[in-house]
């Protein structure tokens, strides 16, 4: 009988503890949740996989600059397009910027616009000729 | 007294040539010339002749659209007739870029407040 009690107080004891940590990983994933910066995509002719990519490292750039500091825009449209070409091939493009209108010609698959925080971010593919001789 | 009133009388009477000749007297000005745009080449890798027909477009859709998009469709779609495709264009008030193009075939400038980069890949 008093073994009986033990093992209830033994059991109690870790499901509390369960509980308990349940509790504080969706406080951290709230956490988490709360410091990534909100994306919207606009327009999109891209797989998945590859939009999630752009969304990853514009995020990662975004978040590595102090929040004083101003956009820069050149400099993460470099970003991009460096990781996409040599990840997916040449050739891509980047624009940056808080206002901008834009008229492209894209290779299939290969066009995402998207807005994260307050800043618009087109990215598309186009097919790269052989050069002739 | 009536000579006093009569002194009055007078004084009105000379006060309101005086605001006619002042009603007239501002002539209507002839309108204004509308300024041309001002143009900056930031950077270029284009024959002069092309670069030259690059400014003439935009001058010409910025004063026919007012979305930016309208105005990066015109030129886009103009320089695929004239030069062959593929030609990309983008048009704004701010924006960075990061692009490939091929050789002698880019052009970025500015029209007043406006930027227009206009290059041709693929």
């Amino acid at each position: 009988m008093e073994e009986a009690e033990k093992e209830l107080e033994r059991r109690s004891k870790f499901l509390n503890s369960l509980i308990q940590q349940k509790k504080k990983a969706a406080i951290e994933s709230e956490h988490e949740h709360e410091s990534s910066l909100k994306v919207d995509v606009r327009a999109c002719d891209m797989p998945l996989p590859l939009q999630n990519r752009a969304f990853q490292c514009a995020r990662l750039y975004l978040e590595s600059m102090p929040p004083a500091n101003k956009l820069d825009s050149k400099r993460l449209a470099l970003a991009l397009k460096k990781e996409f070409d040599s990840s997916y091939g040449p050739a891509w493009h980047c624009i940056v910027g808080t206002s901008f209108g834009s008229y492209v010609t894209h290779s299939v698959g290969g066009f995402l616009y998207f807005s994260i925080d307050k800043v618009y971010i087109l990215l598309f593919k186009t097919a790269v000729e052989p050069l002739d001789h | 007294m009536s000579e006093d009133a009569k002194k009055n009388i007078a004084g009105a009477l000379t006060a309101r040539p005086n605001s006619d000749d002042q009603k007239l007297s501002p002539l209507p000005s002839p309108a204004p010339a509308v300024p041309p745009k001002k143009v900056i080449i930031k950077s270029a890798d284009m024959i002069p002749d092309m670069q030259k027909e690059a400014v003439d477009i935009a001058v010409a859709a910025f004063e026919k659209y007012n979305v930016e998009k309208d105005v990066a469709e015109q030129i886009k779609k103009e320089f695929d007739k004239r030069h062959g495709p593929t030609w990309h264009c983008i048009v704004g008030r701010n924006f960075g870029s990061y692009v490939t193009h091929e050789t002698n075939h880019f052009v970025y400038f500015y029209l007043d407040q406006k930027a227009v980069l206009l290059f041709k890949s693929g």
